[in-house]
């Protein structure tokens, strides 16, 4: 750890916490704005029908109407992240595609009226044939879900790297296994709320979001508005795992209804609707098949990987990459071929998800022990033995610069005397490990960089204007904490604005593990470009050369003689007279190439670095009811640099739940199109008497690029956690699992026939 | 989710509340902690004209001995009713099943009347009023068929409650108040073994206390969950012994707890106890885990609670 850092590197509280422990911090659903409506959504009861008529008249007719829309009195735009993926209405006018859609809305005085009006909505469908199996989807003849995809296959990624099928000939192990995993619930403590208030011919916005300038894109091209007449507003926002990075129905609906009410309206989703018809999770079948020469390196990697996007493209290319590319990025594939299908099905609409591609990392893991221990290798071993290195390049040619994850491993092993305890297991107690690199920012075109203005005030404060956002992760404490770090200004005299179409530049949002090392660091070169001006003045004041000048606790002093000193809020007053205030601005922008295209072009540089982690799980099985338990779990992380460690383990405590202990309960189940646990009791969450006891070992690899040092604070255990249960379990049972999550059935399952291994 | 319009009333005494009740002709419900109630009326799944409130009726709220039988208040709460020294002393699979319910908080508002009246769940019934009306009403909701199983004749909702079956094991006797009367009948013979309508108990009927005999049992209750934290049985088993006979209470599985008298405990007639207990359990697929792990497990609990007295007593 640099010493010389004050402020940066110390456990300290997040500049949130307290607003946040008190109740005194608002989210969207707290807000309430004179004459605000209440709008309430009416749904498709049917997983595939066409839309004949919609007719709203009677709804219209209910006292305390405002009004009411359906897609009808939209501008028939349809969204898509990519020019590729524009199939989205929100409000449907042809066909509804899932069970849960919204079709039409209503916003009235308060939610009884709003609720009896919704009865009164009258919609005539042609019911179609659903389709539900995204292997069934695939088949010909199966219901077409959108005319413009063949087979319902909405995505398809293909990478090819080397002779994959020479070199699985040559190799002297090979192994295929297909493993399935069902698709999550995101269950933000926060169920999806905003609020449209249309006035002037503006449109404000609160909603959680991972960010708002995409946000405000797509709302001003869904209502044909100029972009700066609808402004995304900062507010709290009670998690988002991935599942908030896109513009939501609800959204064009709270705007429409605003727009004809001429009222700000607010939509707040039940916790149901929440889990039906805002985003939902991928389930997944992976087909990995493996080449290990007999010292265990891997020579070949050959992948099937079938995605369920249920019914529109959300963030498809992307989704239908990352588990590939979090993977590649942690070992050395010298061949490699990926082929990741997404389907289209009758299904609510998949997304992006922090523990994304458990069934594929999971899998892979999991088989790559199966693999080195019939080699007489352990899992630790062959992990360091496969894993990049420093300055290595992967697969599809993304450059490695800092990496930790040979120090992760190492760690995480003694931590848990992990070889010792591997090769001990017996068939109630387990232990596995899982590793995995996430890329810090993505290529996601001018949008990939972040800026940031820096103002000193009168009296010494700080205001830093950027548009990085805070999930709940505490992004918003972390820029503050680099800002006082590089100012020499307390925390508490540090005031942010972020997240605010209207006064931030873009910036990448609390999406693709970007905030730390591209937001942090445009806050970091703004500050320091107004620390310049700060020293210059204080040199020429104290009569000392500008290299000679320090700033701390509110102070520039002279380094050598710290006796030497005037307060900075002098410092800024002169620049006031001088009619010269103090304001600086910084940017940056990651090192990405930005020609690499998720389905066209899958190679290049992919992100400016790369974090590496190392999960360790150990697991015991009850087993005559095969009931799995964690009572311990070890996770190391190489963030690079802990810019709040406390923060850091938070993250990682955090991940070790919603991925790790989530292994064993969590599971989107389905009956058709019917979503069966849309509600917290039957989707199990687990909860905090469900936390194992938690080791988290933080690594700092010092990135040369990241700000401080800094790369992604805890994503990692989110990737490879379940990794780490599912190869405890195999450890424990002998046997691979053919399908997460792992509950007492399929373990006892799994208990009872042993896959065999085949060569 | 809003609640719907309801009147509300609070009473102060079992009288007042079977006057209320007789005055809204039946279209009222009694609500004592509410933790069964509000959701069901949230989930539009009851649309009672009054809610009856229990939980002023102090009279309901003491816990008693009297001529060797300890009396529990139908409003004592769950978590009043696991510190009780003499539940923990006499009772322990009463006790493990009160600390398995649900977690503390809801233990702390949970009542043990309310807990033992707790309607039957199915992951296709405890659900919004607009997921149901997309799925189709079934048998429970008024309609002509079962969602789990296809060309069903009955309801195959589950009986969740952790306590009821304990108490069973315990020889527990409910006493009801109602507009004819008062009676005092074994607690498993308030079940209809009918999951559209539960309980043989009558309309407006109060379920006023739990009666106990009160000697010292031996016990266990065993429950299988997938969250630790927070759930329902998947299936349940609870075992008291005393004098060297057993009995032994399957829940969680359909409508009604069974009830197995273990008289002699060797090894021959504890395997056939499980194995009557496994062929009588008729699961479905109405929980988050499949019917047939949950069948499987019924033998399992019942050789493990069994086991687990005869080692440890319980303790």
């Amino acid at each position: 750890m640099n010493t010389d850092l004050n402020i940066v590197g110390k456990r300290v509280v997040r500049s949130d916490s307290l607003a946040k422990v008190t109740g005194e911090a608002r989210y969207t659903a707290d807000l309430r704005l004179p004459n605000m409506l209440v709008g309430k959504v009416l749904r498709s009861p049917y997983p595939h029908a066409r839309i004949v008529r919609i007719d709203l008249t009677r709804a219209l007719k209910v006292p305390g109407v405002k009004a009411a829309v359906s897609g009808f009195d939209a501008y028939g735009i349809k969204w898509g992240v990519f020019r590729y993926t524009q199939d989205h209405a929100m409000l449907p006018t042809d066909k509804v595609r899932y069970i849960g859609e919204d079709v039409a809305a209503v916003a009235a005085i308060d939610e009884e009226t709003a609720l009896e009006a919704l009865s009164h909505i009258k919609v005539d469908y042609e019911t179609l044939p659903a389709v539900f199996d995204p292997i069934e989807s695939m088949k010909d003849g199966a219901p077409q879900i959108h005319d413009e995809h063949k087979n319902n296959i909405n995505i398809h990624v293909h990478i090819d790297v080397g002779e994959v099928d020479k070199a699985m000939r040559e190799a002297f192990i090979v192994r295929e296994d297909t493993f399935k995993a069902a698709g999550e619930a995101y269950a933000m403590m926060e169920p999806y709320a905003v609020v449209a208030s249309y006035k002037n011919g503006f449109l404000d916005l609160w909603m959680p979001n991972a960010g708002p300038h995409v946000r405000a894109k797509a709302l001003s091209n869904l209502l044909k508005m100029p972009l700066n007449k609808v402004r995304v507003r900062h507010i709290n926002s009670g998690g988002a795992f991935g599942g908030r990075s896109e513009v939501a129905p609800a959204d064009l609906v709270a705007s429409l209804l605003s727009i004809k009410a001429g009222r700000p309206v607010k939509l707040v989703l039940s916790r149901e609707e929440n889990a039906t018809s805002s985003r939902q999770i991928h389930d997944i079948i992976a087909t990995i098949k493996t080449g290990m020469k007999k010292d265990g390196t891997i020579v070949a990697k050959d992948y099937k990987v079938i995605y369920n996007g249920g019914a529109y493209s959300s963030t498809g290319p992307i989704a239908t990459s990352i588990p590939f590319y979090v993977y590649e990025e942690c070992y050395r594939f010298p061949n490699v071929r990926y082929n990741g299908y997404r389907v289209f099905t009758n299904k609510g609409i998949r997304g992006m998800y922090g523990c994304h591609g458990r069934a594929f990392l999971a899998g892979n893991e999991a088989q790559m022990d199966l693999m080195a221990r019939e080699l007489g290798i352990d899992p630790a071993e062959i992990r360091l033995k496969n894993g990049l290195t420093p300055g290595e390049v992967t697969a599809t040619k993304s450059k490695i610069t800092s990496c930790g994850l040979k120090e992760t491993i190492e760690t995480a092993s003694e931590r848990t005397d992990f070889k010792k305890q591997w090769a001990k297991r017996s068939r109630n107690k387990g232990i596995g490990m899982g590793c995995v690199a996430i890329m810090c920012g993505f290529p996601m075109g001018f949008r990939s960089g972040s800026s940031c203005y820096v103002k000193i005030n009168d009296d010494g404060q700080v205001t830093i204007v950027t548009g990085l956002v805070d999930n709940g992760q505490g992004n918003e404490s972390m820029v503050i904490q680099v800002a006082s770090e590089v100012l020499g200004i307390p925390m508490g005299d540090i005031n942010l604005v972020c997240a605010d179409t209207e006064v931030t530049n873009l910036d990448p949002g609390s999406y693709s593990q970007a905030a730390a090392f591209v937001g942090a660091n445009a806050v970091k070169v703004a500050c320091e470009n107004a620390r310049k001006r700060i020293v210059a003045i204080a040199a020429e004041k104290l009569g000392v050369a500008e290299t000679d000048i320090g700033l701390k606790d509110r102070m520039a002093y002279v380094v050598k003689e710290p006796d030497k000193k005037m307060p900075i809020s002098w410092v800024v007053r002169e620049a006031f007279f001088r009619g010269d205030p103090i304001v600086a601005t910084g940017s940056f922008f990651p090192n990405i190439d930005f020609e690499r295209e998720w389905v066209s072009r899958p190679w290049g540089q992919m992100a400016g670095t790369f974090s590496f982690g190392t999960s360790v799980a150990e697991v015991t099985i009850d087993p005559e009811t095969g009931k799995v338990t964690i009572p311990r779990f070890t996770a190391a992380h190489d963030c690079g640099c802990p810019i709040n460690p406390m923060a850091v383990e938070g993250q990682m405590e955090g991940s070790i739940l919603q991925a790790g202990v989530a292994t064993i309960t969590e599971g989107n189940l389905w009956d058709k199109g019917h979503l069966l646990n849309p509600d917290l009791l039957e989707y199990k969450v687990p909860l905090a008497c469900d936390m194992p006891e938690m080791d988290t070992i933080i690594v700092s690899s010092r990135d040369p690029a990241g700000p401080f040092g800094a790369k992604e604070g805890g994503l990692t255990v989110r990737m490879n956690a379940y990794s780490a249960v599912a190869c405890a379990v195999a450890n424990a049972t002998g046997a691979l699992f053919e399908e997460l999550p792992l509950t007492p059935d399929r373990v006892l399952k799994i208990m009872e026939t042993k896959k065999g291994v085949k060569k | 989710m809003i609640l719907p319009q309801f009147e509300y009333h609070k009473v102060q005494s079992v009288a007042g509340a079977i006057a209320l009740y007789r005055k809204y002709k039946g279209k009222a419900r009694y609500c004592a902690g509410g933790t069964d109630l509000i959701p069901l009326l949230k989930q539009r799944l009851s649309a009672p004209a009054a809610v009856i409130d229990l939980k002023g009726i102090d009279e309901l709220k003491t816990i008693t001995r009297r001529k060797g039988v300890l009396i529990i208040g139908a409003n004592v709460t769950l978590f009043d009713l696991k510190n009780d020294p003499i539940v923990r002393e006499h009772f322990p699979a009463l006790f493990q099943s009160l600390d398995a319910t649900s977690c503390e908080t809801l233990q702390m508002r949970g009542t043990i009347g309310g807990n033992i009246l707790q309607d039957t769940r199915c992951i296709q019934y405890n659900k919004s009023l607009e997921w149901r009306t997309s799925r189709g009403f079934c048998f429970k909701m008024g309609g002509k068929a079962c969602n789990v199983v296809l060309n069903a004749q009955a309801c195959f909702s589950n009986y969740c409650s952790d306590n009821a079956p304990a108490l069973i094991t315990l020889s527990a006797k409910v006493r009801l108040k109602g507009l004819k009367g008062e009676r005092t009948v074994d607690l498993e013979k308030i079940f209809s073994g009918n999951g559209k309508a539960p309980f043989t108990v009558e309309p407006g009927e109060v379920l006023t206390a739990i009666l106990i005999p009160l000697k010292k049992t031996e016990g266990v209750y065993e429950k299988l969950r997938v969250r630790d934290s927070m759930d329902y049985p998947l299936v349940d088993a609870a075992v008291s012994m005393a004098g060297g006979k057993a009995r032994v209470c399957i829940g969680g599985i359909g409508p009604a707890p069974r009830l197995y008298v273990i008289k002699n405990m060797d090894e021959n007639t504890i395997r056939d106890t499980a194995d009557k207990a496994y062929a009588d359990a008729k699961p479905v697929a109405n929980t988050t885990i499949s019917a047939a792990y949950r069948k499987k497990m019924v033998s399992t609990l019942v050789k493990r609670a069994i086991k687990r007295v005869l080692k440890e007593g319980g303790r």
